[in-house]
């Protein structure tokens, strides 16, 4: 099973992303949102995403997306946090947020292989709107 | 190889959907399969094509696939769109 961790700045944008993804989601991909530092305020919370991270544990390989700046940042301290059998699970992927997650869980639909997911994720980012 | 023109009779809201119900019956067959649109030829077998394609309800595509179960994918593919 595959994991995807939602990071943002905002929890509703978390949550909202989460929401859009879980539209195409069949149950083979385990979602969670860490959106928001303390009581809503915009920001990222490394505790919040290592608690996230965590609860999302049972699957094989966590992919962490995250928006802009700093969300890396917090992300990575949370993957510190983490224990070891968990953090050699986590990777966090170089792409959109919603393109990326999107892609990501329908990928996983029809593909095994985590690193063709990755690619996919990561290549959204050439994806044309107009 | 056979190539089908079809018109698009989905109007889901969320074109996510029929992309991902057909990129999942596209993935099952060996043949590959294209859809031609204002010229743009894209593989179905690619998530991002067919997200980036966008195809609205009225449209005309092509559909063209080729290969040994072509007849078997087109009889798949074609009531997905």
């Amino acid at each position: 099973m595959l994991g995807i961790i939602v990071v943002s700045h905002s929890e509703k944008v978390a949550e909202g992303v989460k929401d859009i993804a879980e539209q195409m989601n069949s149950g083979q991909v385990l979602i969670r949102a860490a959106g928001g530092a303390e009581d809503g305020r915009i920001g990222t919370n490394p505790v919040k995403i290592k608690e996230a991270i965590e609860e999302a544990k049972v699957a094989d390989n966590i992919l962490v997306f995250v928006d802009i700046g700093s969300a890396v940042m917090g992300t990575e301290t949370a993957i510190d946090m983490l224990e070891k059998s968990i953090r050699e699970k986590v990777k966090i992927v170089d792409a959109p947020l919603v393109e990326g997650v999107l892609a990501a869980v329908i990928q996983a639909s029809v593909e095994q292989d985590i690193e063709g997911v990755i690619n996919t994720a990561i290549e959204s980012k050439n994806m044309c709107k107009l | 190889m056979i190539e089908r023109q079809i018109t698009i009779k989905r109007d889901d809201g969320f074109h996510a959907r029929p992309a991902a119900e057909i990129l999942k019956a596209a993935n099952k067959f060996k043949s590959t399969i294209y859809i031609k649109k204002d010229g743009k030829l894209i593989s179905a077998k690619s998530i991002l094509n067919l997200l980036s394609l966008a195809l609205k309800c009225g449209e005309t595509i092509e559909l063209i696939i080729d290969g040994e179960d072509e007849k078997q994918a087109l009889d798949e593919i074609i009531g997905l769109f």
